[in-house]
């Protein structure tokens, strides 16, 4: 599974990462979000970009206690296995792994199935393809 | 609760940096905003304060939805003294940065004293510093907010002014985000006076809220229900472009500096114009409508051109070019000005000169020096110089107050008051001179049902749209939500974790715009400076439906007594005590 971004849609709110964070962390707080709209003007023109996993695997290779698995569609933890250490944080290409307050790692799962990011976005730029290549 | 209770106070004079609690008391009467500024900025400055001295404070306020899944609550509100007005001033900017100043921890930043040499401001969370700006100073908002994010972070808020604020033109605004402003009253100079270039923010740290599940649900719901309805995707479909075609049905689009409401090249400049650039919708940060349009015409790019500008900047001035309005915008806005203001500058300056008062060497429709004029403005040369003062300053100098179209020095937006008799009420009754956002009155009279030519009703209509208005913009919902009183307190008691009633908003709306009025009184402002250019009362429109209509001026007066008496004002518009004490100012 991957989410499929299509930035002609893309207003820059940010309702998507603000609704990540809410639910899975019950806070509002961009940085805690499994995804990223990096929506800038520079001088050459307004850049919009979506940042989400894309089931590279490089946590899951990278996790010295093997806390982090993959069901071939989306990436699961072990909180119990979980020592902090941060690895997948610094890893990840996308940067949207983090370590919440208990100080596991919080890994993006695609909320299992219907990610609450695609509900939330008002103009469906969003979107989940189930098979991934 | 939302807030974080914690205000940051920075003084650039003796570069120290505090943090101290947020005054509780105020933050449940005033809330936020627009409201929570003004009582900061009233309590905090002496009446007379000279606004580009160090004694005045830039308030730099967010509201309990900011940084939450509120939809529309993602702007900023700016209060401060103004220097074109000598009034209170509260500008709301659109973009990110309120949001992320929240992330830093703070509900509000207040910014006193002045900087010895050019500074910006760092905030990162707890670290706030701040910083040499001397390299950054005379560059335009674009380089200065581009150089700041790759300093700092690439997502970071970023406020900034140009060479405008820094020469401290009258109309200067602050910018964020490249095309979003704090456009009006100069509130860009008072940075500028300050030395303050610059603020850039991020934060990492979460906002909560008493019962997220409530929420989630209770967003969900206004969002589906509320918001992305026929009634606001205008906001999505076309934005602000889709008002020239209305004020021109209307008959109430500026035209050569309000000598006409109907422009003949209105079908040049309209939202169909617009549209065929193919715009790339951009919204701030938790915004689910998302009403700006950003296009590139030639060799002019902007996240615009708004309605304000067309109208002021296009038809008031007589240019139906829509190449050269996206480009004067854009220039405006990495200059940091205010294109309202602009625009009714130039188009004084070019009646002037036709009327042979004072030859500033622009008429109506000239393209080529009209785009020269922006520059001219920003760096104070040649007409310039002149034009920089602000139109009340430039009719105090050669002439024409008849029809130097602003009030208490704040030039007027884009609706004719003569085809919409409670637009004329609402600006000179505006906390901050001639402004559109306090009540847009326009919406259900010009635009709507109510008859436009009569004063019957009208003091009560804009007064209850003025102190709707006040609570909105201090709970900080964008005007382009339609959002009811009884959504508003829903969605507040979500977030505040008690259950707040419409009637405690209703009240709280009163009371904001009864303390706005208690600051401009303190400046000396009564009743005889509310009022408008003298030719809405003495001369007719010539097109349209208002054809042969003025606001005349002893109806005009009617409405205003109207207004004071139901607001429990007395004749000179000063607030009462038995009203004060009422409303526990």
């Amino acid at each position: 599974m991957r989410l499929v971004f299509d930035s002609s849609k893309c207003t820059g709110c940010k309702l998507c990462q603000l609704a990540c964070s809410a639910k899975h962390e019950g806070v509002f707080n961009p940085e805690k979000a499994h995804l990223k709209v990096i929506d800038n003007y520079t001088i050459a023109g307004r850049s919009v970009e979506l940042r989400s996993c894309t089931l590279c695997l490089k946590c899951v290779d990278t996790c010295p206690v093997e806390a982090i698995t993959s069901n071939g569609k989306w990436l699961a933890i072990d909180d119990e296995l979980c020592t902090g250490c941060g690895e997948c944080v610094d890893v990840c290409p996308e940067g949207v792994i983090f370590l919440n307050d208990q100080i596991t790692a919080a890994i993006p799962n695609f909320c299992e199935g219907s990610p609450y990011c695609v509900e939330r976005c008002p103009h469906d730029a969003i979107s989940v393809e189930e098979a991934v290549a | 609760m939302s807030y974080t209770w914690q205000v940051l106070r920075v003084n650039l004079g003796t570069g120290s940096v505090a943090k101290e609690p947020l005054n509780k008391d105020w933050a449940e009467k005033y809330f936020g905003g627009r409201g929570l500024g003004a009582k900061y900025l009233y309590e905090e400055i002496e009446g007379g304060t000279d606004p580009l001295s160090p004694a005045n404070k830039l308030m730099l306020v967010t509201g309990p939805f900011t940084g939450t899944m509120v939809p529309c609550s993602g702007k900023l509100a700016i209060v401060t003294k103004s220097p074109a007005t000598g009034l209170i001033l509260d500008c709301s900017i659109g973009g990110s940065f309120a949001a992320y100043l929240k992330f830093a921890g703070y509900d509000m930043l207040i910014v006193e004293g002045q900087a010895e040499k050019p500074v910006y401001l760092a905030i990162d969370d707890d670290k706030v510093e701040i910083r040499d700006a001397g390299h950054l100073w005379g560059k335009g908002i674009f380089d200065t907010e581009s150089w700041l994010r790759a300093e700092h972070k690439p997502e970071a808020g970023v406020l900034s002014i140009g060479p405008a604020g820094e020469n401290l033109v009258a109309f200067a605004c602050i910018g964020s985000e490249f095309y979003r402003q704090a456009g009006r009253g100069g509130v860009g100079s008072v940075m500028g006076s300050k030395r303050l270039k610059a603020i850039v923010c991020s934060g990492s740290k979460d906002v909560t809220v008493p019962d997220m599940p409530r929420l989630l649900e209770m967003t969900g719901k206004v969002v589906k229900d509320d918001v992305l309805t026929e009634d606001n995707l205008w906001a999505h479909s076309e934005g602000t472009p889709m008002i020239v075609d209305m004020s021109n049905s209307s008959g109430i689009l500026p035209t050569r500096n309000f000598q006409d409401g109907v422009f003949e090249g209105a079908a040049r400049i309209n939202s169909n114009r617009i549209q065929e650039l193919r715009p790339q919708k951009k919204s701030c940060i938790s915004c689910a409508l998302g009403c700006g349009n950003y296009v590139t015409l030639g060799d002019g790019r902007v996240e615009g051109p708004e309605y304000e500008t067309l109208a002021l900047a296009g038809a008031n001035c007589g240019i139906d070019d829509l190449g050269a309005i996206v480009k004067l915008n854009s220039e405006c806005d990495d200059l940091g000005m205010d294109t309202i203001s602009v625009g009714n500058v130039i188009g004084f300056a070019m009646e002037m000169t036709e009327k042979g008062l004072k030859d500033f060497g622009v008429r109506f429709g000239d393209v080529g020096t009209y785009l020269k004029i922006p520059r001219l403005i920003a760096y104070r040369e040649g007409i310039g110089k002149d034009l920089s003062l602000g139109t009340k300053a430039l009719a105090r100098m050669y002439g024409g107050a008849e029809f130097a179209v602003q009030v208490k020095g704040l030039e007027l937006p884009g609706y004719d008051p003569r085809g919409s008799w409670s637009m004329g009420l609402a600006y000179a009754t505006a906390s901050r001179g001639g402004c559109h956002m306090s009540a847009w009155a326009v919406a259900n009279e010009a635009f709507g049902d109510l008859d436009p030519f009569t004063i019957e009703g009208k003091a009560q209509y804009v007064a209850e749209a003025q102190d709707m208005n006040a609570i909105k913009f201090s709970l900080i919902l964008c005007d382009f939500w339609a959002a009811s009183m009884d959504t508003m307190s829903e969605l507040l008691s979500c977030v505040l974790g008690r259950e707040v009633s419409s009637a405690e908003l209703n009240k709280a709306g009163e009371r904001i715009w009864t303390l706005l009025r208690l600051f401009n009184v303190r400046e000396g402002s009564k009743g005889a400076e509310d009022s408008l250019p003298g030719r809405f009362f003495n001369e007719a429109l010539r097109s349209g439906n208002p054809a042969g209509k003025s606001l005349p001026r002893e109806q005009f007066e009617a409405m205003l007594r109207e207004y004071y008496k139901l607001r429990g004002w007395d004749d000179d518009g000063v607030p009462t005590k038995q009203k004060v004490a009422e409303l526990e100012i």
